[in-house]
């Protein structure tokens, strides 16, 4: 049965000869579908015949002068297209008559009207070429233009047709948002060109006038020369084009007034009554005048026109008061036409106010790169979002963090400018303020900050944004960024005191190049594993990755999604802490807290309302983990044992392995101030952690992560280790070697926090018990000097509470472990090829895990005493028989559920009010360690 | 709107199609390049009855010239069926224009086949774009078939432009919405069983998911078959749940192709007939799971289904292009026309593979407490872990074959390496690869397929 020439191939390739004869060979095949389309032997290839490689942006024209011509592409790059006919193109997306509407004069008007046309949207395609394109319409006004206006459009062109209709919503949006702006700016730039030339036609005016006023004198009374009649002509030519002019003016003021016809357009309130207002400024200037006659007077007052005239008019307007920077010198125009002084058409640039247009296009730099990447990448990437949205009481576990502009993707069409998230780009260069949640408690208590809350709610519902350097919830942010920096350097030199650093916070510019510059070796590493992701996923990577990459991103996403929900982030905290108590019944956590810590108990439910606790806590904090920077941003609360309800945080749980399990405390041979000494001043940096973590990051650190477990045999134990809270030091003399262990482990810490505070990429001196209590995940330096014998000290100390991998004698030492759980992401054989690829592994099974340990925490009747007479022992014995039978774990494997689960309830119970990283209870059990070597 | 309108072209023929209920289109219209006179207009169909917005049939004729703008410079191949999608912000319509190559008159035209809805409805029409395109653009490739033989197209457009109105009208009342309260869904009973038996409900859930989430309910009860609807639902995308549709209480809609899951309401008899073609044209195979009787019904996997709807569709065409007489349309009755062609009728089989990923989702979520938001957050998550898989799966496979370039040999590395030894748990898997990337199937499992079919129809052909 071969109807196709797919078919034949295939059976070619099977040596299979015998075929039967096709029963529909009678139909040609152009009427006919193909048994065997392209997709069926390869579904990557349907969009291999387009001729350019990756989607871009095109702008095109259709000129007056030359017709339809490709203006610019975003990326502006020769390779994106390749060998595509760009002319070509254009010409077939601007052949589409896309309004039909009017321009010009209509029938028995006697001014030339303005024709406010919408927006068009058109999706269509050249199949033969592989090109589709999303096409968004506009119009510019140009005086000069046939009709005043001015065709051009953007387009999205793409190989991959469903992508556009899959995100045909979302790219309308943003074009939308570009055209806007662009029409913004087009309309402050043609009032402006209206008003040049009303200053032109009144000069020309002033000057006909007076010739003619000087010919009329010359010649007899009633006596009319040919030259006299045609200046008169001229003159009359002259006003009516003042007229018309003005009339213009007038119409380009009422742009703002007429009803939308475009339900989804997106219009900026700040940019409209802007432009509105330099409109009818410029509409009373001239509505003033009383006539086409107010040179008169001047010009027959000076004498010298042309010399004169410019600085005349630039006095006037200096009385007033309109702002126009170039001076303008009115020019003598022969009133001949209108519109034929100059048929130099304006490039797109003059068209729109220089501002505008960089953000226009700046606006479409960021729309090529949110939707660059193959569409099922991309769209997975947008199920995982609005999925991990609905868990938020789990995410923290595994989970990247979820930005403001997730957030974003929900909500409606809001008013939106280009502009002014640019302006927040460029004044915000200032050291970016790492985003951790909700603002430190300080805000509330500034006095200067309720008026700026409010003028910054105010400004942002009317769009007014660009200019919040002061007063506004950022610069809070900011300010503890400094004051933990400053904190930092005070520390290096020997300097302390709260005061002296919040002086300091104030007065001096914070280095931009802190703890945020990416490691070196990071970068090394970065690139290496560049080369070994596929393209699709490297697409999908680079630009699809809307983590911001870096803090300027995150600044720039911080800023804008304040201005646009007005509120601040503190009721947004607030109304996800609500979201996360209200509708999941807290009983069993409670419970669970009650038999997991029953001496904290009391202290166990969340205080939303201890701001002054909070900050004097910090205080302390700051004074003694200087190396604990990012804790410190992040409210001072999380990681400091210290400051919080000692119970809460250290003491230790009587769980179900009550019996195995000690209790511990602060003063069990530790202290703060040993800790403070053990900084190092790159505590924050070398996983590139120190600012969010980018999903990008960890997929770099997943070929980092494959090759440890291709490399150690004993990778499962090491894994269990982090999974079930017991911390792994990771031990060596190479410290970039070290570094991307680490930073590739750090992907199986539960909880690591939003910017990695349970990890301590690089350590040069010997640590502490609270320091375990911390951090989950420690490399360690191995010297051979009498700091290395105590390090070596402090690891035999402590050596009962962790596990410690050798990279140098490449041994492992840590409790064994006989669990199935993760025998799937940690077996040496597996044949996962790529990094990238292992790292959607790893993700998966650690969602599972995430989904087990929710459930195991939220299963009511396994923290509950079904009735009095049960006491914690039933309990613990019921919740041992679910994760045994129910569960099918084992021993070591249930260890890991209980420790996710723990994490869970505190984190529920006790939500952080600025971190996701939740501080672990201090556990330790007296199994045997193996030594376990390769 | 008519200041700028052409004289309208007295020839245009209208139908006005009586249609219950509101209908969201505004007009149909079939245009096309006249080499003479350029775009024109040959017929609209237009829903009878009151509508939010009217159009006067000038601007309709209008808008439908308007399509075909531009396509004077079209150069796509013979056949190929191209599709334009406008936002008329100006006029406040959209438009989803169907450009194809056929025969009038003895001359090669640029045709258009069009449905106008106003711009207000564009987010309802979304998420049914591609439903409406694939049925339109199979009624096109009959229609061409049908100018060839200079026979009027009009009457097999109408075969699909009334159905695809009357989808649209259905859906407007009768769409799942897309975010479902979960208490509305078998989920929130206090315990597993309450409202229907353990194991049905596991096999309905996990042969939905082996089929793409494509499931048509049916029942006597219209509220027991929606609320297994809305279960079912609760495994989808929002944009598939926009795809979906709950059964009317009164009487049935007809089944429609494209939608993923559909409650259908037997008849008096407490039977529904199923249209043989038009399941088999749903772009994924159906889970058809019924209510009364507690059974559940899937149709063979991705690649089977794809291989049998285009060997239905070629027998269809053919049909129509031995048909001799233009009153021979033969709408649903071409496996009796063609004696060459017997397609298995039996293509719903038992639910053959068990999983373990559905299995211990449902037996932990009656664990977690009802009426909170416990059982929504872990569906989530298994939700999430689904997709994951997904694109594991996805990913393993493009690193393994060098994005198809390689054909893939190393299914059984895939299964372990993966945690997918399971069969029901890889089907579960494959078929959210599937949606993600099309074709996957037959990629990964079609050639020993294609050879058994070859060598069947060598044996067959003794």
């Amino acid at each position: 049965m071969i109807g196709s020439p797919d078919v034949v191939a295939f059976t070619k390739e099977d040596e299979y000869g015998q075929t039967t004869p096709d029963p529909w060979a009678s139909i040609p095949e152009e009427f006919s579908v193909p048994l065997h389309p392209l997709a069926d032997s390869n579904p990557w290839a349907k969009t291999s015949y387009a001729k350019f490689t990756k989607d871009f942006i095109l702008i095109s024209e259709f000129s007056e002068q030359v017709g339809p011509q490709p203006l610019l592409t975003i990326p502006d790059d020769p390779k994106v297209c390749g060998t595509f006919d760009l002319n070509y193109f254009s010409l077939r997306i601007m052949s589409v008559d896309y309004q039909a509407s009017f321009v010009g004069h209509p029938p028995g008007s006697g001014y030339p009207r303005l024709s406010f046309v919408e927006d068009s949207r058109v999706v269509l395609g050249d199949s033969k070429e592989g090109a589709f394109a999303y096409v968004h319409h506009l119009t510019l006004y140009d005086l000069e233009a046939r009709g005043f206006v001015r065709p051009f459009c953007m387009a999205y062109v793409s190989a991959d047709e469903r992508k556009i209709m899959l995100q045909f919503e979302e790219l309308s949006l943003r074009f939308s948002q570009a055209s806007e702006c662009l029409k913004a700016g087009n309309r402050r730039a043609f009032a402006k060109e209206l008003q040049r030339k009303l200053q032109d036609l009144e000069y020309t005016h002033s000057v006909l006038q007076k010739e003619e006023g000087l010919q009329r004198e010359a010649g007899p009374q009633s006596m009319y020369s040919a030259h006299a009649v045609e200046k008169a002509n001229e003159l009359a030519n002259v006003e009516k084009s003042i007229y018309e002019h003005r009339d213009l003016l007038k119409q380009i003021t009422s742009y703002h007034h007429r009803p939308r016809r475009d339900p989804h357009a997106v219009t900026c309130q700040k940019c409209m009554s802007e432009c509105l207002s330099e409109c009818e400024e410029l509409l009373d200037k001239y509505a003033k005048l009383a006539g086409p006659y107010s040179y008169t007077g001047k010009v027959e007052e000076e004498g010298q026109i042309e010399d004169e005239a410019g600085e005349d008019e630039l006095e006037e307007e200096e009385e007033e008061g309109i702002k126009r920077r170039p001076s303008y010198t009115p020019q003598l125009i022969k009133a001949k036409s209108a519109k034929c002084f100059d048929k130099r058409l304006k490039t797109l640039q003059e068209l729109c106010d220089e501002t505008f247009y960089e953000a226009s296009v700046e606006l479409l730099k960021e729309t090529e790169r949110s939707f660059r990447g193959d569409l099922c990448y991309l769209h997975t990437r947008h199920l995982d979002r609005v999925l991990r949205r609905k868990q938020r009481v789990t995410n923290f576990l595994f989970e990247e963090e979820i930005g403001d502009e997730d957030e974003d993707e929900v909500g409606t069409i809001r008013p939106f400018c280009a502009v002014n998230h640019t302006v927040d780009n460029c004044t915000l260069l200032n050291p970016p303020p790492i985003v951790l949640g909700p603002e430190p408690p300080e805000e509330s208590t500034d006095p200067l900050d309720p008026a700026s809350e409010t003028s910054q709610t105010l400004e942002s519902e009317l769009g007014l944004v660009d200019s919040r350097l002061e007063s506004s919830p950022s610069d809070l942010t900011l300010e503890t960024q400094e004051s933990s920096e400053e904190t930092k350097g005070s520390f290096s030199s020997g300097k302390s005191g709260i005061k002296q650093n919040l002086a300091g916070m104030k007065s001096e510019a914070p280095d931009p190049d802190s703890d945020l510059t990416p490691d070196p070796d990071m970068e090394r590493e970065s690139s290496s594993d560049d080369m070994e992701t596929t393209a699709g996923e490297d697409e999908g990577e680079n630009g699809g990755d809307q983590t911001p990459v870096s803090l300027l991103e995150v600044v720039s996403e911080l800023e804008s999604s304040r201005a646009d929900e007005g509120e601040g982030v503190t009721e947004e905290v607030c109304d996800i802490e609500s979201d996360l108590l209200v509708p999941i019944d807290t009983a069993c956590c409670m419970a669970q807290e009650g038999f997991l810590y029953e001496a904290s108990a009391p202290e166990a439910a969340p205080h939303l309302g201890q701001s002054s606790h909070m900050q004097s806590s910090q205080v302390l904090v700051v004074n003694q983990e200087p190396q604990a920077l990012l804790p410190v941003q992040d409210d001072y609360t999380v990681g400091s044992p210290c400051s919080e309800s000692p119970a809460a945080g250290l003491e230790l749980p009587v769980g179900p392995l009550a019996d195995a399990v000690s209790r511990a405390s602060v003063e069990d041979g530790s202290d703060c101030t040993m800790s403070a000494s053990t900084g190092s001043d790159r505590a924050a940096s070398p996983l590139g952690y120190g600012g969010v973590v980018t999903l990008r990051q960890r997929k770099k650190a997943g070929q980092g992560a494959l090759r440890f477990v291709r490399q150690y045999p004993f990778a499962m134990q090491a894994l269990w280790c982090l999974l079930s809270g017991r911390t792994l030091v990771v031990l060596g003399a190479d410290e970039g070697r070290v570094r991307r262990l680490v930073s590739a482990l750090a992907l199986f810490v539960p909880g690591p926090g939003k910017c990695g505070e349970r990890v301590q990429a690089w350590l040069c001196c010997p640590f502490s018990l609270t320091d375990l209590q911390r951090w989950k995940l420690i490399g360690l330096q191995r010297v051979a000097s009498p700091v290395g014998s105590s390090m070596l000290y402090s690891l035999s100390r402590y050596s009962r509470y962790i596990s410690i991998l050798d990279t140098d004698q490449k041994t492992l030492r840590c409790p064994p472990y006989r669990g199935q759980l993760l025998a799937n992401i940690a077996d040496h054989r597996t044949y996962i090829r790529r990094g990238s690829t292992y790292f959607l592994h790893i993700q998966s099974t650690l969602c599972r895990l995430a989904a087990k340990a929710f459930l195991f925490t939220f299963t009511h009747h396994l923290h509950l005493p079904v009735s009095s007479t049960e006491g914690p022992e039933i309990v613990d014995g019921r919740r041992r028989c679910f994760l045994q039978e129910q569960l099918g774990l084992g021993e070591e494997d249930s260890q890991i559920l209980l420790y996710l689960s723990q994490l869970i309830t505190q984190q529920y119970l006790q939500p952080p009010t600025g971190s996701s990283a939740a501080a672990p209870c201090f556990a330790f059990n007296y199994t045997t360690s193996v030594l376990y070597k390769i | 709107m008519s200041s700028g309108c052409p004289p309208q072209s007295p020839a245009v023929a209208k139908l006005e199609v009586a249609i219950e209920g509101e209908c969201p289109l505004l007009a149909a219209t079939f245009a096309y390049w006249d080499n003479i006179l350029g775009p024109r207009v040959r017929h609209i169909w237009a829903p009878k009855g009151d509508q939010v917005m009217f159009l006067s049939d000038g601007e309709v004729t209008f808008l439908a010239n308007h399509t075909l703008n531009g396509e004077i410079l079209r150069s796509a191949e013979c056949g190929a069926v191209d599709v334009k999608f406008f936002v008329l912000a100006e006029k406040g319509v959209i438009i989803v224009s169907l450009i194809f190559d056929g025969e009038l008159k003895g001359d090669k035209n640029t045709c258009a086949l069009s449905i106008i809805l106003p711009q207000t409805e564009l987010a309802f029409y979304l998420p049914l774009h591609t439903i409406c395109v694939e049925r339109l653009k199979h009624v096109i490739r009959k229609g061409r078939i049908w100018m060839q033989k200079g026979y009027n197209i009009i009457s097999v457009l109408s075969l699909e432009i009334i159905p695809i109105m009357e989808l649209l009208a259905s859906m407007k009342t009768h769409s799942v919405p897309e975010d479902i309260d979960i208490k509305d869904t078998v989920l929130n009973d206090d315990d597993i069983g309450d409202s229907c038996h353990e194991d049905f409900l596991h096999k309905a859930i996990s042969s939905h998911l082996q089929t793409c989430g494509c499931s048509i309910v049916v029942g006597s009860n219209p509220e027991k078959v929606n609320k297994i609807v809305r279960t079912l639902c609760l495994f989808l995308t929002p944009t598939e749940r926009k795809c979906s549709r709950l059964c009317k209480a009164d009487s049935s809609f007809k089944y429609d192709t494209g939608l993923f899951v559909q409650g259908l309401l037997k008849d008096s008899t407490g039977s529904f007939v199923l249209p043989f073609r038009q399941v088999l044209y749903s772009p994924y195979p159906t889970t058809h799971i019924d209510v009364d009787i507690n059974t559940v019904k899937q149709m063979p996997p991705c690649h089977e289904h794809t291989y049998n709807q285009r060997r239905y569709m070629r027998s269809e065409l053919s049909a129509l292009w031995r048909t001799d007489s233009e009153e021979d349309i033969p709408p649903d009755t071409v496996i009796h026309t063609d004696e060459t062609f017997t397609p298995d009728l039996n293509i719903f089989q038992d639910v053959m593979h068990k999983d373990t990923l559905v299995k211990s989702f449902i037996d932990e979520v009656f664990m977690l407490k009802p009426g909170l938001s416990l059982r929504s957050t872990y569906l989530a998550q298994f939700l999430l872990l689904l997709h994951r898989k997904a694109l594991t799966l996805l990913k393993y496979i493009e690193d393994e074959t060098q994005k198809g370039k390689k054909p893939f040999r190393s299914l059984r590395n895939l299964k372990s390496d993966l945690d997918l030894t399971v069969e029901g748990d890889l089907n579960i898997v494959m078929s959210f690869a599937e949606k993600l990337r099309a074709g996957l199937h037959s990629f990964v499992f079609g050639k020993p397929f294609y050879t058994s079919m070859q060598e069947r129809d060598v044996l067959m052909s003794f």
